[in-house]
């Protein structure tokens, strides 16, 4: 999805760097989604206050707020996932596995 | 702090829902689950996944779904429905979990105060279900028949209808629907959609869920 809808809006992304330790995908604001992001799925409030501080900083509360939906959209989008053993059908399984390969995360306990 | 209406009203939706009688559950065992589920997300040293703290199967299911989900092997499902569950009562149990984690989850990400939960409402389960159930091939769990006519995802919870609209409900405020879905440009005028497709990506690494 990442690849796609960034291709068409015409600022290809980095798929890359959601498993990076650091980067932007090569988008507006990339790093501090990141770090916002990471910071949620951490147990360090202080780390998260930061990371929250700093994306307001930089785009506004409106901005954080709909950032921080989405994490709670996928915090219950990956367990309906995980918790349902969702798989791909064939058409698609092709292009997630190689995808997976080229992420490393084809080793995930949900890959199998 | 100024939270979207929608996104407030979905947010209190979903746990008036998790406090509700469920189609196999009676809202008290729903708000039991819940609690586990929310204690579960938020704990700072959980128990591993192997363990199953409850000695409950609901609520070790709840609280594997709620902190481990990407532990979860069909062994496992299989292990739990050969005890007793009824592969019915596992969906609803996700359903419930996955209804009380996001309002809690964005309220922590946001930095608003955490909600609690609603005192269980009187009644007996409502028996709604699917008219007609149908084992999956790309879920471990039954679906609403026809089985595998949608991606996974979306047949996930058909079996429990209730559960299944209080999921996309929650889908639309929080992210899209699916109709804006197909639009690559769609946003709300904050994220751009590769931006959130980015904190999509990256929390679902996190959560290590391959799907």
């Amino acid at each position: 999805m990442l690849s796609w809808s960034s291709t068409e809006s015409g600022t290809p992304a980095d798929i890359m760097a959601i498993t990076e330790e650091a980067g932007d995908a090569g988008l507006p604001l990339g790093a501090e989604l990141i770090a916002f992001t990471d910071a949620i799925a951490g147990a360090d409030d202080a780390a998260l206050v930061a990371a929250r501080d700093a994306l307001v900083t930089v785009a506004g509360e409106a901005f954080m707020i709909d950032a921080a939906a989405v994490v709670a959209n996928f915090e219950m989008m990956t367990r309906v996932a995980d918790g349902t053993g969702a798989r791909f059908s064939e058409e698609g399984a092709d292009h997630r596995a190689a995808l997976g390969d080229k992420l490393h995360i084809s080793g995930f306990t949900s890959a199998h | 702090m100024i939270v979207r209406d929608d996104l407030v009203e979905a947010h209190r939706v979903s746990l008036a829902h998790v406090a509700s009688p469920g189609a196999r559950l009676t809202a008290a065992r729903r708000v039991q689950i819940a609690e586990v589920a929310r204690d579960a997300y938020l704990a700072v040293e959980p128990s591993p996944p192997w363990v199953r703290p409850f000695g409950d199967p609901a609520l070790d299911v709840a609280y594997r779904i709620a902190r481990h989900a990407g532990t979860i092997t069909e062994q496992w499902y299989e292990q739990i429905i050969t005890e007793g569950m009824h592969p019915l009562d596992w969906v609803e149990i996700v359903g419930v979990v996955i209804a009380t984690i996001p309002p809690v989850a964005f309220a922590r990400a946001a930095g608003v105060a955490l909600p609690g939960l609603p005192a269980p409402i009187d009644g007996e389960p409502t028996g709604r279900e699917a008219a007609e159930l149908a084992p999956a091939k790309l879920n471990w769990v039954p679906v609403a028949a026809p089985a595998d006519k949608v991606a996974s995802v979306v047949q996930a919870l058909s079996a429990l209808p209730d559960e299944w609209d209080n999921l996309w409900r929650l889908a639309g405020a929080q992210y899209m629907s699916d109709r804006q879905m197909d639009d690559p440009l769609w946003n709300r005028g904050t994220l751009s959609r590769p931006q959130m497709e980015l904190v999509a990506g990256r929390l679902s690494l996190i959560r290590e869920c391959f799907f």
